[in-house]
């Protein structure tokens, strides 16, 4: 089933997006490193179900562990030395810490970002960035609208050929090579033709001149506004504390965490918040949905 | 027949290009330098390649491109990303950057920048985008925007052996070099020299792939392709570079 969060208006959704991938790259705190992570991981296992797990698994986890184990590697800097490496450096105790945080760090962003490629699909793209850039737009809505039409076409060439008796199919690899060559070849002048022939049929129809419109399914309304100003709200508050320091933590040289004051622990419950918003959202939805039902 | 742009867009364009150099490029530096600590590094070097991004999206809105220019740049996206997705078993042998050459060298820099950039983005819906998707952009992009300046300098010649070996070294250091960069900039709080080695190091064999591969498209699909996107250009009197 498609999730709440994803039949938001694209501009909430890129924005909650860019939010929350910027605040887990930047707040490196292991308490909000801990709920950029979970937070993520939630939800992109709301998405993908058990597919998520391979993602994790085979992906996610080595590249952690990369990161972990390479900065105490050739990082240095920190005051706690723990042991000298067989080349003479140090290994810190502060630069371990940081090796976890950045571990931590790059799995968050990666998790958020698998997350921001299921949910922000092209067409919500091209309808957010249509009107500043209406010709790219246009570009990349061709662009993939063309792969796999080339791919059909590719079939398409490729059985007239094989009905020549020049078919990619047969023996020998070098055959096969340049079959597949000759099918590309094909395709490609075919292509340009085509193009040429798409912008004629696009200028006579007026591409480019003033006044035209386009069509959207996309409405801002009553919902979005209030999902908007919720987490304008909530990241907002997250910035204000990473600038005034209490969300925060230095590594280098020794590490500095902040002082516990009550602007620090009022950031501490609003962060999850914004963290675990789209599931939030997927199980008010539900509570909604099932409320109406058991009325009738 | 000369179209006339839309007034409040062109407007919006211009406002949002002065904002960006004027105060948020400034503003990026300074709040990086004293209100990031740790990672202001990678901070500052993300936005920055986003800004320039966008930048190089608006000047070329700004140009009001022709019907023409933009199918055949998108014909050379999709053929780009449909290659990418061909070789999808076999890492790092991709011909993308053979076919942004191609493009830069034939369509102008511009084009060539265009479809580097937008191979990197619509790589992401169908491979996974992540934090290295806006340097994918710039470096394709880059690649692309090179190879249309120097032909058009006369600094690059368009027959086989200069194009190979330009879009081997380009791979190697232009896509290689800017990529692992970024890799370091993401995992340790700032940039030394062991780190980056190391990143370098660990990373020489995929970009030698890289580079490999795109020689070896290069070889094989340059002058096939040349011909026939001139051969377009002739017939139909395309934009002449």
């Amino acid at each position: 089933m498609r999730d709440a969060f994803s039949s938001y208006h694209p501009t909430v959704n890129l924005a909650y997006f860019a939010g929350i991938i910027l605040l887990s790259m930047l707040l490196l705190h292991p308490y909000f490193l801990v709920f950029s992570f979970l937070g993520g991981l939630a939800y992109f296992l709301r998405l993908r179900g058990r597919g998520a797990l391979r993602f994790c698994f085979l992906f996610l986890l080595p590249l952690m562990a990369a990161a972990a184990v390479l900065n105490p590697l050739f990082n240095h800097a920190g005051v706690t030395i723990l042991a000298y490496l067989p080349d003479g450096n140090p290994v810190t105790l502060e630069s371990i810490c940081y090796g976890a945080a950045a571990a931590g760090m790059f799995g968050a962003v990666l998790l958020w970002f698998a997350c921001c490629g299921d949910v922000m699909t092209s067409d919500k793209w091209i309808y957010l960035f249509g009107r500043i850039f209406p010709a790219q737009s246009l570009l990349l809505s061709m662009a993939l609208r063309f792969i796999p039409r080339y791919q059909m076409q590719a079939g398409v060439i490729s059985r007239s050929q094989a009905c020549l008796g020049r078919g990619a199919t047969g023996k020998g690899i070098l055959r096969k090579a340049r079959g597949g060559l000759r099918i590309l070849s094909i395709l490609t002048t075919w292509a340009l033709e085509n193009a040429i022939e798409t912008a004629d049929s696009m200028k006579a129809r007026g591409y480019g001149l003033p006044g035209r419109t386009s069509f959207s399914l996309f409405r801002f309304d009553g919902r979005d506004r209030i999902v908007f100003f919720i987490l304008m709200g909530l990241a907002a508050a997250a910035f204000w504390g990473l600038a005034a320091g209490a969300a925060g933590i230095r590594f280098f040289p020794s590490i500095h965490l902040p002082e516990t004051t009550p602007s620090v622990v009022a950031i501490r419950i609003l962060y999850p918040v914004l963290c675990f918003l789209p599931l939030i959202l997927d199980a008010a939805e539900e509570l909604q949905w099932t409320y109406i039902r058991s009325r009738l | 027949m000369q179209m006339q742009p839309s007034g409040p867009d062109r407007k919006s364009r211009r406002t949002v290009a002065a904002t960006i150099t004027a105060v948020l490029a400034p503003a990026t530096v300074l709040a990086g330098v004293f209100l990031l600590g740790d990672r202001k590094y990678y901070f500052v070097s993300l936005l920055m390649v986003l800004y320039a991004l966008i930048l190089f999206g608006l000047a070329f809105e700004r140009r009001r491109p022709q019907a023409r220019e933009l199918v055949i740049a998108a014909v050379l996206t999709a053929l780009s990303v449909a290659g990418r997705s061909a070789f999808f078993m076999l890492p790092q042998f991709k011909p993308v950057a053979a076919i942004v050459i191609i493009a830069g060298v034939c369509m102008g820099g511009e084009t060539g920048f265009l479809v580097g950039a937008l191979t990197g983005f619509i790589s992401g819906f169908l491979f996974g985008q992540g934090p290295w998707t806006p340097w994918q952009m710039l470096c394709f992009g880059g690649i692309g925007l090179l190879a249309g300046a120097l032909v058009r300098q006369g600094i690059l010649r368009r027959d086989r052996l200069s194009l190979c070996i330009y879009g081997g070294l380009s791979t190697f250091l232009l896509y290689g070099g800017v990529m692992d960069l970024a890799s370091v900039l993401m995992t340790f709080p700032r940039l030394t020299w062991q780190a980056l080695l190391a990143s370098y190091a660990a990373g020489l064999w995929f970009n030698l792939v890289h580079a490999l591969s795109t020689v070896f498209f290069l070889f094989v699909l340059s002058k096939p392709m040349i011909e026939k996107l001139d051969r377009i250009k002739v017939k139909y009197g395309l934009m002449e570079p």
